[in-house]
This record gives structure tokens, sequence and C-alpha cells, in this order.
């Protein structure tokens, strides 16, 4: 047997190109399309600036519940043949909402593609909201919360935001509200949420083969009935910092595993520092050979993953390392983690990892964008964050330019491994004493 | 036939050594998706040896002859790609995009693993792995709510002795009980070119792959005569079977779960079919009837669908959670009702929404290079010929409602139903 010893080097590079884009206004909002040719699916997503952002403080979870009335029956049909006429063209509604923004959208064969966005808009212009309907589905969505939260994750999750974001801001909660929270909504909050922000045009972004699609018609029957000006984004928020570091314990009896959430807050994503922050993340924690991954996982055994990511939205940011650790080594493995981010802010990064970052990040520029759907996701990027059309080759670009000294400079600025809040979700009486002894922090309860 | 499910070119080769290439050129995007399936599966695994397909498949990432530990991650995802590996009861697969020019470095890394893995497999990855391996079962299975019911199942399915009793993460008393000639001998069994399939799908033509195929996997010799899987197309009836388990979950949760057709088959298109009636969206059965009509089913935890399993009568599993105040014994019965009901016959109405989703559904999964290639690559070593990947959405639009009712009737009968019921403990935390 003679197997090849020598790797082979690349062939020809292909050259770069994100479909262009094109922006058509129509009936006072936009419609922002992409062209791929031959595909046999559409997409189309109406962006709304309705995000949890937008939700009141003690109303968090309000979006939330309102995206799952929305097809509790339109002014034109009840919710039975709503869900039949829809799901009959191939498709669900599929709605989602982050910090900044409301989705939602369809994805249906291209010639369906307008009855399923004159659904679409049915659905989020003109719902009905019967007060019995959205009360039963607030209850709905606490037994839904509820069954999440159960799972290992949301209390970490819950308790590393309480305690990085201090202030009586929105964002201190969960992104989708809490329990409690939702089951203290009032049916009047569901329907002012939608009066106030569902009602603005927005953009309908469309993907697919748009030699078959007639994008004002699109627009029309999207924006039809809508008024109102867009409202500022709001500047990014003074993030507060913490001096100290401390761990967050959340008891979990009997867990099996300890869930960590260690993280602190970030800048926003328009910060100039973006391109060196995210790419000192995949060297700490973003891909396979990762820093975090290769010890706690590859040399110790700890864990089956461990990932650390910046999560960035319009008007704040956030560090966040998260893994399940083997419980009986939850203080070792934490003491490990703590130390590769100190490790990265202080030393920095080495050109031998970075370019593995840089590479694997370009990379996810062609191979992660292949289908209507993810193209659909680069767009509403663009519109939430008021970015140019050749903003993906000249990110692209970017990336792969970014240097050694730029990247170590961002890690040393954005990581504060000596103020980081550790949060750990596990079976506090078998691992309390051994995170004492660590020594990395006080060691305090969580209130969840 | 005047649908097909793959207007994509499909073209095929064969090196010496047996080893099966597959390539389906896409010049439209600038990536190639490189996708293996050798078969093997924790079908094959004796007694006592239960977890190892899926152990191996980690091992297949720790460096092979002239690949050290960590690089062949490090390589693909540093060339900009992605990558990863499955095990389940009928195979392994394992697969990459990457840029197009990075073809090559796919193809080296995927031989030099095939052919030169045990050399490099050392006591201490093995132990290493072990671990990981024990820590993927705590937090998939062991650590989430109702994240046990698939190992309940398939012994309740499957008598012992069938490929699909036991699951694939094996128990951890037989990994611990392995040593290292063991795992050398598991990959010298099965992973040869000769049990195997090599799909490109992509920016590549078929003279591309198949020389670079022979210049890196031509010199791997073919494999030894391997221990067939025992055969499970036959399962003895064994009736109606249940298990009620008291544990730490929010909401009582029942599963219906009956052994329907092999995948591939007529009649495993209509069990497709009917599960996306009884549990697919909104306008579904259970969605319909439990969630919206009688109240009894959280509208967010209700499902139906087959797990497309080849090698023996596959399961289908429907699953609903009760609302606040509901019993799983009356949720069971609600549920029992409802799929009882699917013999009596579907309208054409619900049979066209069931059409369109799967469609819809299809399409998603060929929008991608890597989602083509792993489907070539299932039909080449499940049914001998990619081309008949081309069949299956059309045999699910050719479904009639007498076929829908008829696979009701005789694969969902109480007397063949696997009931698993879970109630929160009595004990509040």
């Amino acid at each position: 047997m003679t197997l090849v010893v020598d790797r082979p080097g690349p062939g020809a590079p292909r050259p770069y190109r994100f479909p262009p884009v094109v922006h058509l206004p129509v009936a006072g909002g936009e419609v922002v399309a992409a062209d791929l040719p031959g595909h046999s699916l559409a997409v189309a997503a109406l962006v709304l600036d309705a995000g949890a952002g937008r939700e009141p403080l003690s109303r968090e979870g309000v979006g939330s519940v309102l995206a799952k009335a929305l097809e509790e029956g339109t002014e034109a049909r009840d919710s039975a043949a709503y869900a039949i006429a829809l799901e009959s063209l191939g498709t669900d509604l599929s709605t989602s909402i982050d910090w900044d923004s409301f989705q939602a959208s369809v994805q249906v064969p291209v010639d369906r593609l307008p009855a399923a966005v004159g659904l679409l808009a049915e659905a989020v212009r003109r719902p009905r909201l019967d007060p019995p309907d959205v009360a039963r589905v607030r209850d709905d969505e606490v037994t839904s919360l509820t069954m999440f939260w159960a799972s290992p994750g949301p209390r970490a999750d819950y308790a590393l935001r309480a305690d990085i974001f201090g202030a009586d801001l929105r964002h201190r909660r969960p992104l989708h509200g809490d329990p409690s929270s939702t089951a203290a909504l009032r049916v009047s909050d569901v329907a002012e949420f939608h009066s106030t922000w569902f009602r603005r045009p927005g953009t309908l972004l469309v993907v697919g083969d748009l030699s078959r699609v007639d994008l004002r018609a699109l627009g029309e029957a999207a924006f039809e009935g809508t008024g109102g000006d867009s409202v500022e984004g709001g500047v990014p928020f003074e993030t507060p910092v913490r001096t100290d570091r401390r761990i967050v314990l959340v008891d979990r009896p009997g867990s099996v595993q300890s869930t960590l959430r260690l993280g602190n807050t970030a800048p926003h994503r328009s910060h100039p520092d973006y391109v060196p922050m995210i790419l000192s993340g995949i060297v700490l924690g973003g891909a396979f050979t990762s820093r975090l991954n290769h010890l706690l996982r590859e040399v110790r055994g700890y864990t089956y993953g461990i990932r650390a990511e910046y999560g960035l939205s319009r008007r704040f940011g956030r560090f966040v390392v998260s893994s399940g650790v083997q419980t009986a080594v939850t203080a070792p493995a934490l003491v490990d983690a703590v130390g590769e981010v100190a490790r990265t802010q202080v030393e920095g990064v080495p050109e031998e990892e970075l370019a593995v970052a840089r590479d694997y990040r370009a990379g996810q520029f062609v191979v992660g964008m292949q289908t209507p759907g993810s193209i659909a996701a680069a767009l509403a990027t663009l519109v939430v964050h008021g970015l140019p059309d050749d903003y993906y080759p000249t990110l692209r670009s970017a990336l792969l330019a970014a240097g050694a000294p730029e990247v170590s400079a961002a890690a040393a600025a954005h990581l504060r491994a000596q103020a980081m809040t550790l949060v750990v979700e596990g079976d506090a009486a078998v691992i309390r004493d051994d995170l004492v002894a660590t020594d990395l922090g006080e060691v305090v309860d969580a209130e969840v | 036939m005047s649908v097909t499910g793959f207007p994509w070119p499909i073209e095929t080769g064969r090196l010496d050594n047996g080893l099966r290439v597959v390539v389906s050129e896409d010049r439209g995007v600038p990536v190639v998706a490189v996708n293996l399936w050798y078969d093997v599966g924790s079908r094959h695994e004796p007694d006592g040896q239960t977890g190892f397909a899926h152990l191996f498949e980690h091992l297949m990432f720790e460096g092979s002859v002239n690949v050290p530990k960590t690089e062949h991650m490090r390589l693909v995802q540093g060339n900009g790609g992605t990558l990863n590996a499955t095990t389940n009861p009928d195979r392994t697969n394992y697969f990459e995009t990457l840029p197009a020019e990075h073809l090559e470095l796919a193809l080296w890394l995927e031989a030099d693993r095939m052919g030169g893995l045990v050399p490099a497999l050392t006591q201490e990855t093995l132990d290493n792995q072990r671990d990981v391996v024990k820590n993927e079962r705590r937090q998939r299975y062991d650590n989430v709510p109702y994240g046990d019911a698939w190992l309940r199942l398939l012994p309740l399915l499957y008598p012992p002795g069938h490929p699909y009793h036991h699951a694939t993460i094996g128990s951890m008393e037989d990994l611990n009980a392995a040593d290292l000639a063991t795992f050398q001998a598991f990959h010298r069994s099965y992973y040869a070119p000769d049990n195997a399939v090599l799909t490109v799908a992509g920016d590549a033509s078929l003279d591309e792959v198949v020389a670079l195929a022979d210049k890196y996997f031509g010199p791997l010799p073919p494999g030894p005569a391997r221990p067939p899987a025992p055969d499970g197309r036959a399962v003895a009836a064994g009736g109606p079977a249940e298990e009620t388990v008291a544990a730490d979950v929010p909401a009582p949760r029942v599963y219906l779960s009956h052994r329907t057709y092999p995948y591939g088959s007529p009649d495993y298109d209509a069990t497709t079919v009917l599960a996306t009636i009884l549990g697919g969206g909104r306008g579904s059965r259970l969605y319909q009837l439990l969630a919206d009509g009688a109240r009894v089913a959280q509208p967010d935890n209700i499902g139906a669908y087959g797990v497309d399993l080849a090698h023996a009568p596959a399961p289908v599993i429907i699953t609903a959670s009760a609302r606040p105040g509901v019993s799983s014994g009356r949720l069971r019965e609600a549920m029992d009702e409802v799929v009882d009901g699917l013999a009596g016959g579907v309208t054409q109405e619900e049979l066209a929404r069931a059409k369109a989703l799967l469609e819809t559904d299809w399409w998603r999964g060929m929008s991608t290079v890597d989602g083509r290639a792993d489907l070539l690559s299932r039909y080449a070593i499940q049914f001998g010929d990619p081309a008949v990947a081309a069949r299956r959405l059309p045999g699910w639009l050719a479904v009639t409602p007498a076929q829908v009712a008829s696979v009701a009737e005789s694969a969902l009968r109480r007397e063949d139903r696997v009931t698993l019921i879970y109630d929160p403990e009595e004990a509040a935390r």
C-alpha cells in the first residue's frame, strides 16, 4: 500500500461573488432582492424593526407571543383555514425575533411565491388577535418556555445576562422572556406591540430565480395598508464594565454535567474592531481546533465541545464561552477555560492560528451561502445594520487582510479574563467546594 | 416519469479496488462537497461491542499516517471548509464542503484515513475519545428531559438480536471493555475501498474526480471478507409494548411508535406522507385535533416522523406533550384515537398539504451541494445506484389516499403499538 505522503496544494482559486443586490422602493416600503438563477425554491422574508429591543422592560416576551398569535386567524380566515392554505403551498410561516428585528418568512417553489407572500402579509399585517386566542397563546408560550427552561442552558444564560448587563435595560433579561415575565403579559400588550411596530412597512427580502418573480407585485402585497416612518435604531448603550471576576452558581440537583456560560460585555455590531474581534473569537473558540476545544475536548476529554463567540447587536454585544462538562471535572474545566481566555488576551494570537481562523471565516462566504435561505439571512444583516450592497466582498477582503498585531490588540481590548462572570449550572452540592477552591473568584448563588 | 427529484447530472465510476465514485457536477457554485458513506453502522455491532461504529467515527478525526492528530480538522477548516461525520444504525458518513480549489486536499485526507488509520491509532487517542463520547452521551441523552426516549424506544420496537435493538451511542461498559486491537480490527474490516462510496458534488467534473480518486485511493487494497450484519427484515410481532418512566421532566409526554417498512419502499413513501398528515405543521391531524381542538397537547411539542432506516422495517415516531392539568393517560388515549383514525382514510386536501410540505423539504435538502452528495452516497450504498435518488420525490407525490389508509391499517395496528410515557416525578425539585 502506498498512500500519497505529501499534502497536495490548492488549485486555482475561484473568484468570490455575492449575487447583485436589487433595491426596489414600493408602496412606502422597500424590496431588497438577490438573484439565484436555476433554484427551484424561493424565499421571501419580511423584516420589521420590531425586535426584542423594542419591548418595554417588564413586557419582555411580548414580541414572541405576538409572533405565535399571528397564525391564530386573520381578518380573512380562521386559524385552521390559514394553516391549511399556507401549508398547501408547501411552507410554514417561519417567524423569528432577535434583539434588532422581527422576521417572518416563507419558502416555496418559486411559482407559489406570490400566494405565499400574500398569506404572509395577511398574518403579519391583518391578524385577528381575538383576546381569548391571544390569552391562550400566551399561556401556551408560558408552558413552552417552562419546557425549554427545564433543559440545561436557559437558566445559566439568564444568570449571565443579569450579571453582566447590570443596568435596568431590556437586554438584561432573556431574549424571548421567561415563564414568569410571559405569564404577566396582558392581551392588550400584545395588540399594542402589533399596532406600534407591525404596521410600519419594513423591508421585504426576496431570494430566488428572479426571472420568474414580479418583485413589485410582491412588495405591494407586503406593504399594503402600512404607514408611518421608520424609527431610529438608537445609539449603542453604555455598557457597564465589571472589575472583578465571580462565579455564579445555578443549582441543578442531580445533573451529570455542568453547563458553563462564561462571559462579559462587548462592543456593538458596528464597532470598528468588528473584524479583528471576531477573528480573535474564532482563534479562541470558533473552530474545532480552536484553543478551548483543543484543550478541553481533545487533550483533557472533559467535554463533547466548547465554543466561544461574540454575540453582537445594534446597541450592545457580549462575549460568551459555552460548554457542558462532566460534573466531576467542573472545577478543572473552568480553570482551563479561563486560562485560555487569559492567555489569548495577554499573549495575543500568532499568525499560524490566525491563518486558520481567517480562511475558515472567509470560506463561509462561499460554503455557507449556497441557498436562498442563507442569502436571505445575509440580506437581512445588510438591512438591519444599514450596510452597503458590496458589504460581503469588502468584509471578506478585510478578514483576509487582518494581521496578527491588530487581532492581538482586539483580543487585549475586548477579552477580560480577570473580570468575567463565570456561570456554572450544575449540581451545587457536588461542585460548590471545588469551585470555591479554584480561587477564580467569589462564588455566589444565582437567583433563578 | 414526468417529475424528477434530481435534475442534476449523475456520473459514476469504479476503481479497481472496488471504490465506487459518484460525481454530480454543478458549476453554479465555487464549492465542492466530498462525501463518503461506509457501509458500517451500529447494526453490524455484535453483542458486547455496541457503540463501536460511533466511537470509530470519532477516531477517524484523530490522525492517520500522514496526517498528525488534529490536522484533519485544521486543514479543512483552515482552508475555508466545513466538515462532520455521523453514525446511525445503517451506516457511517463523513463529509466536508470546501472552496473548489481544495478538492484534492479533501481526497488526500479521506484516503489517508481510509488506508492509514491503524498505524496512527494510539491508546491515548482511544482513551481521550472514549471520554468525549461519554460526554456526548451525557449531553445528548442523560442531561436533558426526555433525552433517553430513543434509547428506550428501540428495545421496545426490536427484539434482542435484531440489528436495530441497540442504540448507536452504545453501552459505555462495552466501550470501556474494548482494547486498541479490537478497534484496529474493526477498521481493517469495514474501512476498505470496496465497502465505501465516494461522492463529489459541485464545481468538479467526473474525469477530474476519478483521476484524483485513482491517485489517492487507488493504491489501497480491497478489504477482507466482512461479516454481514444480521438480517433484520423480518421482525416477529411481539404484541403491544409499553413503558412508563417517572423522570425529572416538566410535563407528561407520550411517544407512540410502530415498525413500518424499510426506507426506499413504496409503502415507506406512503408512511412518510402519512406521518406528515398526522404530525407535520399546524394543519396536521395531531395539531388540529389535540392542540387546537381538544386542547390536551402543547402546540409546540407535537410531531410525527419516520426514521429513514433502510435495512429493516423503519420506525415511525409520534409524540405529544400534555398541556398543564392533562394527564399522560388522557393524552395517550387521545393520541391513540387520532392514530387509529388514519385507517378510516384521509382527504385529498390532507394529502395535497402533506405533499406540498414534503416537496419543499426535498428541494431544501437539494439546495446545497452537500445535501446532494449525501443523498447520492446513500442511494449508491443502499440501493446500488445513485440515480434511484431521483425517484424519491415522485414516489411521495404518487401516494394515493388508499395507500395511506392501507399503510395505516397494516402498520399502525394497536396490537403492534409501542407506547412510551414520561410522567414528572412526584418529588418536586
